[in-house]
């Protein structure tokens, strides 16, 4: 399954599993091969690939026939500078700056303060513009904004910014947390009843809290992730579980690896028992 | 009743729907006067349910002779011993069923809104192994193929959707849901299972487009880009309560069928003491006075003989339990 030029397509891209090319497996792809070993001519034909799904508006479409940016830009704005240039990566940054949940806009706010609700919903990110902040997109939004705070210079990108928006999307996973101390999809609590984390967005958010100040929580989160590790059976929950408490500096051994599924499992893997995370800044 | 933000979120979305569904719902077909809708009794998950599901598929007459098929089964969470998914059982007797019947072509998809692993999903909740070959029939609709299709008088506020071509380029959409409460829409069926073909893969994990642009408005449009379905309602074992994953498993013991897919979730919701004409996706599909039990033609068991009222919460339990 790691023999990633074997399941390459043609145009350069990886599909998740089987069919056309997608942009999240093939960034996935590109930087389990960053901490492996980088195969130089796969890795230039994904490159090509991946700056044909670049838009106009500076983000990325999550496939060739897909006419919209999504959250899969903060995949590919995870990527070494030189996968994409920097140029590319500054506007890909820009357009994610852009993104906020629908419920952080003024105008919901407004109408929820009207009805008498006064939550501060912090800023995440959303999966498709114009929807609600999730956990998932809102973790890699963390990491990707991370990541370009570290980078040198980011000309015309404001770093306080960048750093208030990582505030915000650490206090919108917080205030997402399941009573177990998990993570979901981000839907915590529905009609008053408690939902339950699941392996992989708990190891995600943990990961994308990697930077955050210890507290009580992160050390609930933590307690989490090891629970599901005990039990998570799936190749996508144990490699971000794995990333999320290594994130913290737990040295996660396993009995034995999980087999991948699908290219995007494998990837996965691959990065979670790399020595460095090419996630994490 | 505790809300949080994100209930609050979603009753919002909900509510605007609410709103402009309070003015006259737009109806979208002809009568369906005549419709045929067929409840079958099943007791347990049992070899007898390829019998009776092969039965039910053969009573409607439908031509599938060298057809290419798809079944969508409702799969939503890794928990086996719930009544969260689709039974695999039923999955695989639908399967036999087309296959015997000629279909040239059987494929399984479904496309989760919450876990990104489907294949890992499909495992747990048994598929693996209750259907021989399920790998290479699947396809996760999630990260298929796309194209954009234009969703000519929606009654939601989608212009237009990205769309699997598995399901795209299939003669017949067979929607295999599990009988459960829904606490957004009151009843999840087979219009409501339709939210699994919106991929994943292009809006999200859950697909939240499809909230904020009204969850049973958008239930309709689904439906109505699909004109050629049938369906078949695992009701053996439904769930009840705070449905459609936080509820209780209740035994019904009941598969229902037919083509015309709102008179089978209008049928369902009778056996489950639920008022179709209180659901809102059924009201802006059919307008009330085409939701009457007269308006369909039954056969096989009375709704009589398998009607089992399931328990709602609040607030739907004023709302639209029959009689309320």
């Amino acid at each position: 399954m790691t023999d990633w030029k074997y399941r390459q397509n043609r145009d350069g891209g990886w599909a998740y599993n089987k069919g056309c090319s997608w942009t999240e497996p093939t960034a996935f792809v590109m930087l389990a091969q960053s901490v492996t070993q980088v195969d130089g001519r796969s890795f230039d034909a994904a490159s090509k690939f991946l700056l044909s799904m670049q838009r106009e508006d500076g983000g990325w479409r999550p496939q060739p026939d897909v006419a919209e940016s999504t959250w899969v830009t903060a995949v590919v704005a995870l990527l070494p500078e030189e996968a994409i240039g920097p140029e590319r990566l500054n506007r890909a940054v820009t357009w994610l700056e852009g993104q906020t949940g629908r419920e952080s806009s003024w105008s919901y706010k407004l109408r929820q303060r009207i009805a008498g609700n006064n939550e501060k919903y912090p800023e995440g990110w959303p999966w498709f513009p114009g929807a609600a902040a999730w956990v998932i997109p809102t973790s890699l939004g963390i990491l990707a904004f991370e990541r370009e705070l570290t980078r040198r210079g980011a000309p015309g990108l404001d770093a306080a910014r960048l750093r208030a928006r990582v505030n915000s999307g650490r206090e919108y996973l917080f205030s997402r947390m399941c009573a177990d101390g998990g993570w979901n999809h981000g839907s915590n609590r529905a009609l008053g009843r408690d939902g339950d984390s699941y392996p992989e967005t708990t190891g995600i958010a943990l990961a994308a809290l990697h930077r955050a100040p210890k507290s009580p929580l992160i050390e609930r989160a933590k307690a989490a992730a090891r629970r599901h590790l005990a039990t998570c059976r799936t190749a996508e929950g144990i490699a971000w579980l794995r990333m999320g408490l290594q994130a913290h500096g737990e040295n996660v051994q396993l009995k034995s690896e999980p087999a991948p599924r699908t290219t995007m499992d494998a990837a996965l893997l691959a990065i979670a028992s790399a020595a460095r995370n090419p996630l994490l800044s | 009743m505790d809300l949080t933000r994100r209930d609050l979120l979603a009753t919002a979305a909900a509510g605007v729907a609410l709103t402009r569904c309070g003015q006259t719902p737009p109806r979208r077909t002809a009568s369906p006067r005549g419709s045929l809708v067929s409840i079958s009794k099943a007791p347990g998950y049992t070899m007898d349910v390829y019998d009776s599901v092969y039965r039910m598929v053969a009573e409607h007459k439908l031509n599938v002779r060298g057809k290419r098929i798809v079944l969508k089964p409702n799969l939503v969470e890794f928990d086996p011993d719930t009544a969260i998914n689709t039974h695999p059982l039923v999955v695989h007797a639908a399967y036999e069923a087309f296959r015997k019947l000629g279909a040239a072509e059987v494929k399984i998809a479904e496309g989760p809104g919450h876990r990104r692993g489907t294949l890992d999903l499909a495992d747990a909740a048994g598929y693996f192994k209750t259907v021989p070959g399920f790998e290479d029939a699947f396809t996760d609709l999630n990260l298929d193929n796309v194209s954009q299709r234009v969703i000519s008088q929606p009654v939601s506020q989608l212009k237009a959707l990205y769309l699997p071509h598995t399901v795209l380029d299939c003669d017949l959409l067979v929607s295999l849901p599990k009988m459960k409460t829904h606490h957004w829409a009151g009843a999840t069926l087979a219009m409501k299972n339709l939210f699994g073909v919106v991929p994943g893969g292009v809006y999200g994990w859950p697909k939240n487009v499809l909230h904020w642009a009204g969850i049973p408005e958008s239930i309709v449009d689904l439906h109505y880009l699909f004109p050629r379905q049938f369906a078949i309602v695992d009701g053996i074992v439904g769930m009840e309560g705070n449905g459609p994953i936080q509820g209780t498993m209740k035994q019904a013991g009941v598969l229902v069928a037919g083509s015309d897919v709102a008179a089978v979730d209008a049928t369902c919701c009778r056996i489950m003491g639920i008022d179709p004409a209180k659901i809102e996706y059924l009201r802006i599909a059919r307008g009330v006075e085409n939701l009457g039990e007269s308006s369909f033609r039954q056969i096989g068991e009375p709704i009589r003989s398998v009607r089992t009222p399931f328990q709602l919460i609040d607030p739907w339990r004023q709302m639209i339990q029959a009689g309320a």
